[in-house]
């Protein structure tokens, strides 16, 4: 079983690091607009969720579905770009600190990389 | 199907029929739009930030030739791509085909508008009053945008096309 007991401590472990690094870019710079970027990254897989249960995937015919489940992407497309984008915007603006945007997209990137790893694991543990 | 497609002097590569190049075009699609539109906004926002030294600032005016590309996207895709090439006898009504080529016409009219329109933005506001360079950033973001935006909406269109053939090629 690919999805082992190690595998989840692992990705709780690097949940956790990127949790970590997001609040320190916060609370060391007393700006906590850098947690905006966890908002992004927590809702970016939502809308492919949503949009893969309204679609019907075993209707090959129809047109409706395909353009259900393209929207949903489009909008994760949009949701991750946005949570790099976001804080590069902040710090170009002079809204937070060069230092405080790299934690930030760091601890968003390893984020949102746990949350795909363990869509990945529970969609292997469904499949039989 | 192949010879009723509407380009049909280009024939689309076999690797494009590919489902997983598909879902790649669509999220490429939504990550240009992302940058496109956060590339404006970030113009935007410097504009009233402490870092703008000029007396030029980003007001509605703007935004809307954004706002023409966004909206002509939006009238592009949700075009059904078969309406294009429909006969009149395959679907109710006469000329279907033309009627949807016509918003497809006011679609590509309001993209190419809101191109033109950040172009006429960066001119008027910025390269006539001889901006400094970085000010003139404000209106080279909005037309970097809505280039991107315009990028974002082939790259979705192509994909979308695509999966057209993929569809109909497991149909048969």
């Amino acid at each position: 079983m690919a999805a082992g007991l190690k595998t989840i401590i692992a990705l709780s472990f690097v949940l956790a690091i990127g949790f970590l690094l997001v609040i320190l870019s916060a609370a060391l710079f007393h700006n906590f607009l850098t947690l905006l970027v966890v908002a992004t990254y927590v809702i970016a897989p939502l809308p492919n969720w949503i949009c893969g249960k309204c679609a019907n995937p075993d209707d090959f015919m129809g047109e409706a579905g395909y353009a259900v489940v393209d929207l949903g992407r489009f909008c994760t497309g949009f949701l991750v770009v946005m949570g790099v984008a976001l804080p590069v915007l902040l710090a170009h603006c002079a809204l937070i600190q060069v230092p405080a945007m790299a934690m930030s997209i760091i601890g968003g990137l390893l984020i949102y990389g746990t949350i795909i790893s363990f869509t990945q694991f529970f969609k292997e543990e469904q499949d039989f | 199907m192949e010879s009723n497609r509407l380009f049909r002097k280009f024939p689309t590569p076999a690797w494009m029929n590919n489902a997983n190049v598909r879902t790649a075009g669509v999220y490429m699609s939504g990550a240009l739009f992302s940058l496109g539109f956060f590339l404006f906004l970030d113009a935007a926002v410097y504009s009233h930030s402490a870092k703008n030294g000029s007396d030029i600032h980003i007001t509605f005016v703007d935004w809307i030739p954004l706002i023409c590309s966004t909206l002509g996207m939006l009238v592009i895709n949700s075009i059904e791509k078969t309406r294009l090439n429909a006969d009149s006898f395959s679907y109710s009504g006469n000329g279907v085909a033309w009627k949807a080529r016509l918003v497809l016409f006011l679609g590509f009219a309001l993209i190419a508008g809101g191109l033109a329109g950040s172009v006429c933005v960066l001119v008027l506001n910025y390269v006539v009053v001889e901006a400094s360079v970085q000010t003139m950033w404000m209106g080279i973001a909005n037309v970097l945008g809505n280039a991107l935006v315009m990028l974002s909406c082939v790259v979705l269109w192509v994909s979308q096309n695509m999966e057209d053939d993929y569809t109909y090629n497991l149909a048969l």
